[in-house]
């Protein structure tokens, strides 16, 4: 599904931020993405979200090498891949439901048709009564939850997720990724989930793509 | 939603899906209303004094065309009210002329009155006379003819006015030009101020362009969201503009009777015809007030794609 060979990423004139990065994603797989701060974690989420274009190496995704695509193709491939923020990025004058609802609604989609959807969806992730509430009002693990419900309205392939549980307790952060872990489970969701909380980690068995400055190792 | 008031609430017609992308208080919105608005205030006034200037030159062209003046000097040997007759007879002899008249020795001293003064006995002087002609159609008058016939009379000449009506249309041009070229200045200017308040709405949009960009939205409908914000702005800043310049055009009308005397008043109503924007004014505004809301929907739209292109 995602491949990367000998993949490095330098921003200008700058040191290589990424290198020599190789791995091979399959479907419906949860990998922990770690290392410490400045490690290059978002950059290789953001290469995984096709923002940015590697200065070297391949990166072939969803069996298309990235490098030949034009800006339409980018952007229907573009459209398989959900993102989670560790500051949720939430639009602040629309509710939890327009939030939620939102790639359905920039697809062109009638409210008509997504609206049951949105509903179910934001009833699933616990914010059923919280779907006219404005971002402001909502608690940190609410407003995560609402854009992990904006990231997975449009039921991608891929779901990337950077440093989702910066902003919560532990407890909720536990949560939060069982629910990634439930998405990935019940809709076959290939997930990566960026994160440096190493307790956290150690509590699920998933696989761990480690980064540490700026080169990568897999432990399964 | 299990409690009665959740249940109320879930009853209630939400309002999902229908708020507006891009947040109408994060538009540079009121700067640039008010700028849309002077622009097309100033754009509406100086289309109506071009359209003023240029019905007024082609009424006073007309008028002048319609007529020719016959002069006949005294000279020596000549009798005046004889060769004023004559003049006559071969003026409405000649075809396309509509009538022929002399103009009395009182009507020639009151042209004369804003030069020599008035209470001033012309009789004792030997003053020229003129008969004037009044055309049936312009065109098809033999003017040449009649200029030929007047030779016959010692000291006559005939003044078409061509002189005048040139001058006339000439300064009438200059100023219908002026006048353009002011209106397109004033669209450059806006498109300016429009393209600076874009690229300032971008800059302080970036979060909003980033999360649609980050949830598939293609650069296209993110300008579209845009333009519609822009567009809103254009049309209600125009339309206030509009109303001012038509509110400016009625309160002049009014004013110009009641402050000058009625004397110039007159002489501005000749010159001006009247302060009165009639229909063909006011759908000159409309005009106005769409161009402006087109040109801010357009250059929003361009300005927004390119911002797009360069950062994404």
């Amino acid at each position: 599904m995602i491949e990367f060979s000998d993949v490095g990423l330098r921003y200008g004139n700058g040191p290589e931020i990424l290198r020599d990065i190789s791995f091979e994603i399959q479907p419906g797989s949860f990998h922990f993405l770690t290392g410490p701060s400045g490690a290059g974690k978002t950059s290789l989420l953001r290469l995984l979200l096709l923002s940015l274009k590697p200065t070297r190496g391949r990166v072939t995704m969803f069996n298309e090498d990235v490098a030949n695509l034009d800006q339409d193709r980018l952007l229907q491939m573009r459209r398989h891949i959900g993102i989670v923020f560790q500051e949720f990025r939430l639009l602040d004058h629309m509710t939890t439901y327009e939030n939620v609802a939102l790639p359905l609604r920039v697809l062109g989609q009638a409210e008509g048709d997504y609206r049951s959807n949105v509903t179910e969806l934001l009833e699933w992730v616990g914010l059923g009564e919280r779907m006219n509430a404005l971002p402001s009002v909502l608690s940190g693990g609410e407003k995560q939850r609402a854009a992990i419900a904006r990231a997975v309205i449009g039921r991608p392939k891929v779901l990337l997720a950077d440093e989702p549980t910066g902003n919560v307790d532990p407890e909720l952060s536990s949560r939060l990724v069982h629910l990634f872990a439930e998405l990935n489970r019940t809709l076959g969701m290939t997930i990566i989930l960026a994160t440096h909380e190493l307790p956290l980690l150690d509590r699920f068995s998933y696989p761990r793509m480690v980064l540490n400055k700026g080169e990568l190792q897999i432990h399964e | 939603m299990s409690n009665p008031i959740a249940r109320v609430l879930d009853r209630l017609p939400m309002r999902p899906g229908k708020a507006p992308i891009v947040p109408e208080r994060s538009v540079a919105g009121h700067t640039l209303l008010l700028l849309i608005a002077i622009m097309t205030f100033l754009s509406a006034v100086t289309l109506g004094g071009v359209v003023l200037v240029q019905k007024s030159a082609l009424a006073w062209s007309a008028d002048v065309g319609r007529e020719v003046t016959i002069q006949i000097r005294p000279m020596e040997g000549e009798v005046m009210e004889s060769n004023l007759r004559t003049a006559i007879s071969l003026a409405e002899s000649t075809p396309g002329v509509a009538s022929a008249r002399a103009l009395t020795i009182a009507e020639s001293e009151q042209l004369l009155e804003p030069w020599l003064g008035a209470g001033i006995d012309l009789t004792a002087i030997d003053i020229p006379r003129l008969v004037v002609v009044r055309l049936a159609d312009p065109a098809a008058a033999d003017i040449e003819g009649l200029a030929q016939n007047l030779q016959a009379i010692n000291g006559a000449t005939l003044d078409t006015h061509a002189a005048w009506q040139q001058q006339l249309n000439s300064m009438a041009g200059t100023i219908v030009v002026s006048g353009l070229l002011v209106l397109a200045l004033i669209a450059v200017a806006t498109v300016l101020a429009i393209i600076f308040a874009t690229r300032g709405t971008m800059a302080s949009n970036r979060e909003i362009v980033d999360v649609l960009h980050f949830i598939g939205a293609s650069n296209r409908f993110i300008a579209g969201e845009f333009q519609g914000r822009f567009l809103a702005i254009g049309l209600r800043g125009g339309i206030i503009g509009g109303v001012a310049a038509i509110a400016f055009f009625v309160l002049i009308g009014l004013t110009a009777g009641v402050v000058l005397p009625s004397e110039a008043s007159a002489q501005v109503g000749v010159f001006f015809g009247q302060f009165v924007i009639g229909v063909d004014g006011l759908i000159g505004i409309c005009a106005v007030v769409l161009v402006i809301a087109a040109l801010t929907a357009v250059t929003s739209r361009m300005t927004v794609r390119r911002y797009l292109a360069e950062t994404s």
